[in-house]
């Protein structure tokens, strides 16, 4: 193991430090780190325009999501909907402006945010990776793809109908609304983009050509 | 080959995963920080995990909602809330709630803590154990949130005055925070440290 071959053939489990070669996968493989089980590295199987087109199909269905009413309670004649959106605010509306944060950040800003992040990567590796302002906007939306990955919470979301909508089925009836609809294809596009998604990839499509 | 980065004088972004030498002060393809072993990070775990750890008492204590259903006014705790539903023959529906919102943050808080005190105290417990959960808390840590989706859920739909009514309560800010200072505390935690510390008693790994 030395310097000049170091660079390239070498990499570093990012759990336990663990120095390991690194070494072709098949299509479909994940590479474990031998010491901790950290999952280290797969094979990149990004495409830049099948990712756009599930960008694009995540955007259409975000704003449905969002502000159609995703549950429906008809009790005593009266029909009363709630939207994701508005489920945030009712909380904050009383005075639990903690949990009405937690929920808006989980539910609504941090699927937007990763969703338009992903848009701007793809369009500035598309279109703008000669420019130098595009290249830096791409290094600081890298830099912030993790933290807005963990902030995604769709898929508890998505359990998180069914579980109101039994508890509430106690006290009357309960229906889905077109925002449920909504929200679960959000939730199942965006689970495709992300699995499509290898931020590896996108590091090295921006290092490559300044070489 | 059992060596670790350090050894390699090698070092790994933690930001972008980029390998660097262990002189550089800062990573050659984000411009993030390096620290080769972050010692600190120890510090602000243990500090996050107890904080979340007083604040899981009166998560557990206090009513997380209050719900009025024709004049009557009912007070629920997680616990109370979990005993209703299997009251009410909804035991998928309560053993998801369960898993949720009791035992996660419990599991997570201990769990946590066993690791902390493993690194700090060298206590001789198998690492590749330590490690399989710390994965494990790490993934499920964000299933907690689905008490609080369903609380504003359920606030925002039933709002009748007297007839039903569903109102938060002071336990869900929390249960709020308790989330986030766990979820905190093993983000912000070094986890090669682990390794490190362990390898002068104990090399079975």
């Amino acid at each position: 193991m030395h310097e000049n071959t170091a660079e390239n053939s070498v990499i570093l489990c990012r759990s336990c430090d663990l120095a390991i070669r690194k070494r072709a996968l098949p299509t479909g493989v994940r590479a474990l780190c031998p010491r901790c089980n950290t999952a280290l590295y797969d094979t990149p199987y990004c495409s830049v325009n099948g990712m756009l087109a599930l960008c694009i199909t995540a955007l259409v269905f975000y704003f449905p999501a969002n502000f159609f009413p995703v549950l429906e309670i008809h009790f005593l004649g009266s029909i009363r909907t709630t939207t994701v959106f508005q489920g945030a605010f009712a909380v904050f509306d009383q005075g639990y402006w903690v949990v009405g944060i937690a929920v808006l950040a989980a539910a609504v800003v941090g699927p937007g945010l990763l969703i338009l992040s992903i848009l701007i990567q793809l369009l500035i590796v598309k279109w703008g990776l000669d420019s130098p302002l595009g290249r830096h906007s791409l290094k600081q939306l890298l830099k912030f793809q993790g933290l807005l990955s963990q902030l995604t919470m769709l898929e508890i979301y998505v359990i998180s109908f069914l579980v109101s909508s039994f508890q509430l089925s106690d006290f009357s009836d309960i229906y889905f609304g077109m925002g449920t609809f909504c929200f679960t294809m959000l939730f199942l596009v965006t689970l495709f983009l992300q699995r499509e998604y290898d931020i590896e990839h996108m590091w090295g499509l921006l290092m490559q050509e300044r070489h | 080959m059992k060596q670790q980065g350090k050894d390699l004088g090698l070092c790994l972004c933690t930001v972008c995963r980029q390998l660097n030498g262990s002189d550089d002060s800062h990573c050659s393809r984000c411009g993030s920080e390096l620290h080769v072993r972050d010692y600190s990070s120890l510090q602000k775990s243990w500090a996050l995990l107890i904080t979340a750890a007083i604040l899981l008492v009166p998560a557990n204590l206090y009513p997380i909602t209050v719900l009025t259903n024709q004049g009557k006014v009912r007070h629920d705790t997680i616990f109370s809330g979990i005993i209703h539903l299997v009251q009410s023959d909804m035991f998928p529906i309560a053993i998801i709630v369960f898993i949720a919102s009791i035992l996660v943050p419990w599991v997570k808080i201990i769990g946590l803590a066993t690791y902390l005190c493993a690194i700090s105290f060298n206590l001789p417990i198998s690492k590749k154990k330590l490690m399989v959960g710390f994965h494990i808390i790490e993934w499920i840590g964000r299933w907690s949130m689905l008490d609080l989706f369903v609380i504003s859920l359920t606030v925002a739909l039933v709002n009748m005055g007297q007839l039903l009514d569903a109102k938060p309560a002071p336990a869900a800010t929390a249960f709020a925070l308790v989330i986030l200072l766990t979820q905190l505390a093993a983000k912000v935690l070094d986890t090669r440290l682990l390794w490190d510390r362990l390898e002068n008693q104990d090399d079975t790994n």
